[in-house]
């Protein structure tokens, strides 16, 4: 080794970058401070004002009334199970339409560009907006909360699949054609296997997820404990409420257990 | 089908016709405006064993997938036993590629998918896309598969999946599945480039073994003049996607080569001299 001075190359700098992140932050910090631009209009001072009136509430929350546990038995079932057949509705659905999203597995650019855009307009409505309207559609139940759970997972699935896809590494493909199946033969016998386990973590991130939403769903009337979370909510019978939140704390981290065990095995 | 059977049980696999493979005046332009081959014009008549030798970049990645159609000529002709590859497409132009096998430098496995199922694919262009899609092989596919495993020294690995191999036996996988189609002509893109050497020399000899035993036409892409030379009867040489050598591979001189290359020879272009 030797001992002299090392002659380390200049490391390159990039002025223009650096001045156009602090124009950026400039930027930003400006418009979230101005209400009349952009910013919201924040009032600290409310918080000091009205306090007492939630304290009241926290207090009665504390105090869950676990008399009224059996009567959340049925409504829980039908969250987990419209949780459940969402997710599956949705897995077996999913696998054609991600694999016309991604291009290796579909090189037609039209009919890809067109189940992106479907998906996309799918993906960019709120789920409670699903729910609200699917409830005005087919009625009040659990049915409204299962289609919503299907078409927002349709979304969360294609999307997220068909871009890891994409950016995969899929030299098989060229095997394929090359020993002239079609595209339809080479997405069955190798796309399929190789992109399984994509597939199946997804999957079990849309139950999980459900899980969460459909507890959500029941407060726009479509099924399950979300309703008779807001129907205790609506008599202020804090109690009540307190326990339906702890019982979804309790099923939501079971569920992440599962999942992650389950994972572990897909690699 | 009957008879295929009766010739599979006797131990072989029944090796197609060989064919002859004709470049008139191929040219290959990509869409960025590389021009990846000019004016390519050659013969290769059926049962040769050729090399084709250049740098990377020179074109011999392009020259080969011109032979199936994995890249179109932009000019001139491929003509590959009875098919014009050139003018074909769809239905018709994988039925031509059902008879040409192809491996690769990155062997192109699916690498979580069973050895069996990857040789298979080597059935697509010879069965019905309804069997396939129902995942229900003939019994004579099936057989074809174990065969061409057996015939590489694969077949104890037929349940493994792709990832638990070693290159080497990637490679040899990869050769079985090109077997299994029944090929008239074998195509070998760099296909010990990413080897160790004495895996390197098996599958040259594994192709050689092709070449002799079946009298199958076959184009390896290769970079490394002795395997060239030990193992091709006639080679090919490309610089800047033209021809500048075509002779016999085991008279080629250092100057030759160094004519194709356009440079001096350096150590890394032959195999020994890097083990």
């Amino acid at each position: 080794m030797t001992t002299g001075e090392l002659a380390v190359p200049a490391r390159p700098t990039n002025r223009f970058r650096t001045a156009l992140i602090v124009a950026a932050f400039v930027a930003f910090t400006v418009a979230t401070c101005i209400p009349a631009i952009g910013g919201i209009d924040l009032d600290v001072g409310a918080i000091v004002r009205n306090w007492r009136n939630g304290a009241g509430k926290m207090l009665q929350l504390l105090q869950p009334n676990f008399a009224f546990l059996p009567r959340t038995w049925a409504p829980m079932l039908e969250t987990l199970q419209m949780a459940l057949v969402g997710a599956v509705a949705s897995a077996i659905v999913s696998v054609p339409i991600t694999l016309w999203a991604a291009s290796p597995t579909n090189p037609n650019s039209w009919t890809r560009i067109t189940v992106r855009t479907l998906v996309n307009i799918v993906r960019s409505v709120p789920d409670l907006v699903f729910a609200t309207v699917l409830v005005a559609m087919v009625g009040v139940g659990a049915l409204p909360g299962v289609l919503t759970l299907f078409l927002f997972n349709i979304g969360i699935v294609v999307k997220l699949v068909s871009e890891a896809i994409d950016s995969s590494d899929h030299g098989y493909m060229e095997a394929g054609h090359a020993a002239g199946g079609t595209q339809l033969q080479i997405n069955r016998v190798t796309a399929l296997p190789q992109t399984w386990p994509l597939f199946a973590n997804q999957w079990l991130y849309t139950l999980e997820l459900n899980v969460r939403i459909s507890a959500i769903l029941g407060i726009v009337g479509a099924g399950g404990i979300g309703r008779i979370l807001d129907e205790r909510r609506a008599f202020y019978a804090y109690g009540d409420v307190s326990v339906i939140i702890l019982e979804i704390l309790v099923v939501v981290i079971l569920i992440e257990i599962m999942s992650n065990l389950l994972r572990k095995r897909l690699v | 089908m009957h008879t295929d059977a009766r010739r599979v049980e006797a131990g072989d696999i029944p090796a197609s016709t060989s064919w002859p493979v004709e470049l008139k005046s191929v040219s290959v332009t990509y869409p960025n405006g590389t021009k990846a081959l000019q004016d390519v014009s050659l013969r290769i008549e059926p049962g040769e064993m050729v090399s084709i030798v250049g740098l990377s970049g020179s074109g011999k990645s392009t020259l080969i997938r011109t032979i199936n159609g994995l890249v179109q000529a932009t000019d001139g002709t491929v003509t590959v036993g009875p098919h014009e590859i050139t003018g074909l497409s769809g239905r018709r132009l994988r039925e031509a590629r059902g008879h040409i096998g192809m491996i690769f430098q990155g062997f192109n496995l699916a690498e979580r998918t069973d050895v069996f199922h990857n040789v298979l694919v080597g059935r697509f262009a010879h069965s019905s896309p309804f069997r396939t899609l129902l995942g229900l092989p003939t019994k004579a596919d099936r057989e074809l598969a174990l065969r061409a495993l057996d015939s590489v020294g694969m077949l104890e690995k037929v349940w493994a999946r792709a990832n638990a191999l070693s290159g080497g036996q990637k490679q040899r996988v990869a050769i079985a599945r090109a077997l299994t189609q029944q090929p008239s002509i074998m195509l070998a893109d760099e296909p010990v480039a990413s080897l160790d050497p004495p895996t390197a020399h098996g599958v040259m000899r594994d192709l050689r073994r092709i070449n002799g035993e079946r009298g199958l036409t076959v184009l390896i892409n290769i970079h490394l003049m002795d395997l060239a030379r030990q193992y091709t009867t006639r080679m090919i040489g490309l610089r800047d996607g033209a021809v500048v050598y075509d002779g016999p591979a085991g008279a080629a001189t250092d100057a030759d080569f160094e004519q194709i290359y356009g440079r001096p020879i350096q150590s890394d272009d032959t195999l020994d001299a890097r083990a």
